[in-house]
């Protein structure tokens, strides 16, 4: 996956936060839940098809602190996993395209 | 991310091993080894007959029929042994009981009041592969403890009981039933069960059968309202603080998300679909539920195999294969349903006399309007 991959959410899937700002992912397509961390959390709320990974990875050292040196490994499974599951689509040229 | 209804593997459970014949491996046999106790608990989910004398007469499985059901579980995958009761430790031949279980090598989990501890005992559960022994402890003090469980002394036995175990190098875990009388204690019990040496406290829900079913209805439980607040400030205050270990039971759809990826064990499952109960009359059952609702005896050990029962049971292949789709109500609409299978299969049968009945507190927590809206699936048109 390389540092251009321009991931889109699934629109579709519904994001329900709790209190702890954890959320559950909910496809009402196939009435399944997914648990999510509240850094998966951020990431969600920006797969808008338009920031490049680099750019989700950027925003993320912008707010947070002491983020880890393996944060691109981490979120490199975190699309893998919500892209097998259809919960989102990747474009590896969008952002060479535009 | 995580799908929050797929159960984890238990960390107990050897999947390389052929299951048997039904698909299930039967993991851990619940033996409610007597059908006494030493105490009288107000709370009490299957009522035991009370035993005050040192020759308990309430029927108590026989060594040797122990022993067999034993062996014949270990091919079907058993990896584990829970003895309860009643009081399992009155049960007249518990240490022989134990030393041939020190011999297994099986897992053994004992639950006790703690008031028929002895070094001796401790000693032979220590012997045991892994053992795990939960005490419990319904009040902070003595007057309260004292009140729940109907015996006057059984707070002090219990601490001691405690201090026996400790002393051979078993941290056991204290078990509090939670209800009016002793709700504001719970986080002075976290304080004494950590300074006595307990390894973790789990509180339970007093749960509407038996005789918890007339503290129900004598008002002396929580009501959901209560709890599911009680819920949140365990979850978001207590656990947090605490110095060990704190569970608490309520169902999964109440649990952050956190304490289900974060941290490992606690969880409320039904664990219907690896073990069963043994009742001390020698009787197979769905677990002591059997004591309480006869349809759910299973036949008697001495004349029927556990093979056969396990494999071709119709109770337990209903929910094999109806848990958890089948589930009704809340527990079917629930995102949790996987995980949680109804939390307790044999509670909602007392209830409802269905297999697949809902849950009482998320039953309850619905009609309040305070079930979890996001752990649910959408109501249909």
């Amino acid at each position: 996956m390389s540092e251009s991959t321009v991931p889109r959410a699934n629109p579709r899937i519904i994001l329900r936060e709790e209190f702890d700002d954890w959320a559950v992912l909910f496809d009402p397509d196939t009435g399944e839940g997914f648990g999510i961390d509240p850094v998966a959390v951020f990431y969600w709320k920006r797969l808008d098809g338009v920031r490049t990974k680099s750019q989700l990875l950027d925003e993320l050292r912008q707010e947070c602190t002491d983020v880890p040196d393996d944060a691109p490994e981490h979120l490199d499974a975190f699309i893998a996993r919500l892209e097998r599951r259809g919960l989102l689509s990747v474009d590896e040229d969008a952002a060479a395209e535009s | 991310m995580e799908t929050i209804n797929e159960p984890r593997p238990e960390p107990s459970a050897s999947p390389d091993t052929v299951p048997p014949a039904c698909g299930f491996h039967l993991r851990t046999l619940y033996f409610y080894v007597t059908e006494g106790c030493n105490c009288a608990c107000r709370h009490c989910w299957i009522a035991p007959r009370f035993e005050a004398g040192s020759s308990p007469t309430a029927p108590s499985i026989e060594f040797d029929l122990f022993t067999r059901i034993v062996e014949q579980a270990r091919p079907l995958g058993l990896n584990g042994v829970k003895l309860t009761g009643g009081e399992p430790l009155i049960h007249p031949e518990f240490e022989r009981i134990l030393a041939y279980l020190a011999q297994t090598k099986l897992r053994v989990i004992v639950e006790t009041n703690g008031m028929a501890l002895t070094p001796g005992i401790a000693g032979l559960i220590k012997a045991c592969a892994n053992p795990f022994v939960s005490v419990s402890i319904d009040g902070a003090d003595a007057v309260t403890h004292d009140w729940v469980r109907g015996v006057e002394g059984s707070f002090d036995k219990a601490l001691q009981g405690i201090r026996t175990l400790v002393d051979v190098g078993i941290r056991p875990q204290v078990i509090m039933s939670v209800m009016g009388r002793n709700r504001d204690q719970m986080e002075a019990l976290v304080a004494l069960a950590a300074e006595r040496g307990a390894s973790s406290v789990k509180f339970n829900i007093v749960t509407p059968t038996e005789r918890g079913l007339r503290m129900h209805e004598a008002g002396e439980t929580l009501k959901v309202e209560e709890l599911v607040k009680l819920g949140e400030w365990v979850e978001r205050t207590l656990i947090p603080k605490a110095p060990i270990r704190v569970f608490h039971s309520h169902p999964f759809a109440f649990k952050p998300l956190s304490a289900m990826f974060e941290k490992a064990g606690g969880m409320n499952r039904c664990g219907i679909f690896s073990i069963i109960g043994v009742l001390g009359n020698g009787s197979y059952a769905l677990c002591g539920i059997g004591e309480s609702v006869p349809e759910l005896v299973f036949g008697d050990a001495r004349t029927v195999s556990l093979e056969e029962v396990w494999n071709t049971n119709p109770v337990l292949q209903e929910i094999r294969q109806g848990l958890p789709s089948k589930l009704k109500g809340i527990c079917g609409r629930c995102l949790m349903n996987g995980v949680c299978l109804g939390s307790c299969v044999a509670m909602n049968y007392y209830r409802h006399h269905d297999l697949f009945a809902p849950f009482w507190f998320c039953e309850d927590a619905e009609t309040a309007g305070l079930f979890p809206a996001s752990r649910l699936q959408p109501a249909a048109a």
